[in-house]
């Protein structure tokens, strides 16, 4: 279990990590100084990996008009699972205050050969809250040639407002069971995103605007990937990608990101230092 | 319980024909929910249409069910306006794309109102008057499920309705985008059914809450459609 807890220190004109309750597997070393005033925090596995059984739990509150980024200080491995093994199992609860903002933006999950895994989130955005999260998920160790030999990936994702639920995904991904390369799903790309970018009370015509904006930024990407981008049911927007390499997602994601920061925040997404 | 013999049975057996009839007037030839921009792409052939459809409906096509049938559920039951809200919102919120979102809710709409004007229906009406007070879409599969169980029709079969109405509209767009012929359209419908059997049998055990729904191609037409410049469909 890690608990975070951020906080808008008013006299430093920043926000700091106010307090965190770690329990291992899952640590933070500390939270870094960004220049635009936000913290950040690697998420880091002291186990190197998710192993089949793991409980693991995220739980993250952003106070009032503070602004945290998150990331992972690599891709997620999720380990093989044996026969008679659990699943692996991530949930993350994550509060937005106030006019506060968070920017979650990990590297991949990488499921391994024989891999289960099931993560599911939950994300409570209060008025004026702005949120940028995305997840990528890999088709396993691509460079050991091992694609889709996992056994099952699981998914899900809640965000809620104070006026209602303005995205449910529930994904499961099981490549034996199901063809993942049919057209309505993978078709021949191997690589996954989902990016949502959210801001609780923001004008509901600008979203419009927003969609086709960043459609315009996401149609000029290079590498060969498919990018959507639509409006959700309220205050957001929800990006798809599928890519057939991992670089043009990571790229392609922070480029919109950027656009999205500078349209909805007036200034642009300083990215982590090691996301690369 | 009543058989096609019953005077009763046949009227709903009747009903059942006629709402699930892919001519049902309310617009479903109108979108074809991303598929467009999959065959503006030149990804959507002729030959890919049966494995597109086939992983449609083994997802979406399990969701919907699983909606369609808690909707039927509430139609039969307590008919409760929070729960008829949070549905329609939570099937809302399942729908990443704008113009699928957009497009099922005007279904649904078309079909509640439909549904209306053809009989007098109290759960109906309220469930319409709930919808228009709150300002909250009625999905495609809700507005089935809801219009099949207040007609007391009976579960399965409305689910089996809705699936091949589902499909029979997607296969309709295909015709229109595709050099496709309708004894091969047929064709791909009549080999489509022991799918839509599955889907129906999976949201059986499948909560609303959990039931899991991954298209991402689908997805990304939906998303991308909009910005089509010559379209034929809605959405």
């Amino acid at each position: 279990m890690l608990e975070l807890e951020f906080e808008f220190n008013r006299a430093a004109g920043r926000t700091i990590l106010a307090a965190s309750r770690q329990q291992t597997p899952l640590k933070v070393v500390r939270a870094f100084a960004v220049e635009d005033g936000s913290a950040l925090v690697h998420l880091h596995n002291v186990s190197g990996g998710v192993l089949a059984g793991d409980r693991l739990e995220l739980r993250a509150r952003i106070g009032a008009e503070a602004s945290a980024q998150l990331t992972t200080t690599g891709a997620t491995r999720i380990y093989r699972a044996a026969e008679q093994a659990l699943d692996a199992v991530q949930q993350n609860h994550i509060r937005v205050e106030e006019n506060a903002l968070l920017e979650y933006v990990p590297d991949p999950i990488i499921p391994y050969a024989g891999a289960r895994f099931r993560q599911q989130t939950s994300l409570h955005l209060a008025q004026g809250a702005g949120l940028f999260w995305w997840e990528i998920v890999a088709p396993g160790r691509e460079a050991r040639g091992e694609l889709f030999a996992y056994d099952r990936m699981q998914l899900g994702i809640d965000i809620w407002t104070p006026r209602r639920l303005i995205t449910c995904e529930r994904v499961r991904l099981e490549p034996e069971a199901t063809q993942l390369s049919s057209l309505a799903r993978l078709s021949n790309y191997r690589y996954w995103a989902s990016f949502y970018i959210c801001r609780v009370g923001a004008d509901p015509t600008s979203w419009l605007a927003a969609e086709q904006k960043l459609r315009g930024v996401a149609s000029k990407l290079a590498g060969e990937a498919r990018w959507g981008v639509s409006t959700l049911a309220a205050d957001g927007l929800a990006v798809r990608c599928l890519a057939r390499e991992s670089r043009s997602v990571l790229q392609g994601l922070r480029e919109i990101w950027n656009a999205a920061k500078l349209l909805l925040y007036g200034r642009e997404a300083i990215p982590p230092r090691k996301v690369n | 319980m009543t058989t096609i013999t019953d005077p009763e049975g046949g009227l709903a057996y009747l009903r059942l024909l006629h709402l699930a009839d892919s001519a049902l007037p309310i617009g479903a030839l109108a979108h074809s929910f991303g598929l467009e921009s999959l065959a503006d792409a030149g990804l959507l052939t002729p030959a890919r249409v049966p494995d597109l459809l086939r992983g449609y409906i083994e997802e979406a096509g399990v969701m919907e069910a699983a909606f369609c049938r808690q909707a039927f559920r509430l139609a039969n039951g307590d008919f409760s306006a929070t729960r008829w809200i949070a549905i329609n919102q939570r099937l809302d919120a399942r729908k990443p794309s704008r113009e699928s979102r957009n497009g099922s809710a005007a279904l649904g709409k078309q079909l509640l109102s439909l549904a209306l004007a053809v009989g007098e229906l109290g759960v109906l009406e309220e469930a319409w008057l709930l919808s228009r007070q709150a300002q909250c879409p009625t999905h495609h599969s809700l507005a089935f499920g809801l219009v099949a169980g207040a007609l007391g029709l009976d579960e399965e079969p409305s689910v089996l309705a809705y699936l091949h109405q589902s499909l029979a509209g997607l296969v309709s767009a295909c015709q229109r985008l595709l050099p496709i012929g309708q004894s091969e359209a047929a064709r791909i419908l009549w080999n489509l059914k022991p799918a839509m059997i599955g889907a129906a049998r999976n949201s059986r055990t499948q909560a609303i809450d959990d039931v899991c729904c991954f298209t991402p191609m689908l997805d990304w037409g939906a998303m991308e459609h909009p910005a089509i410049t010559t379209r034929l469909f809605i959405c």
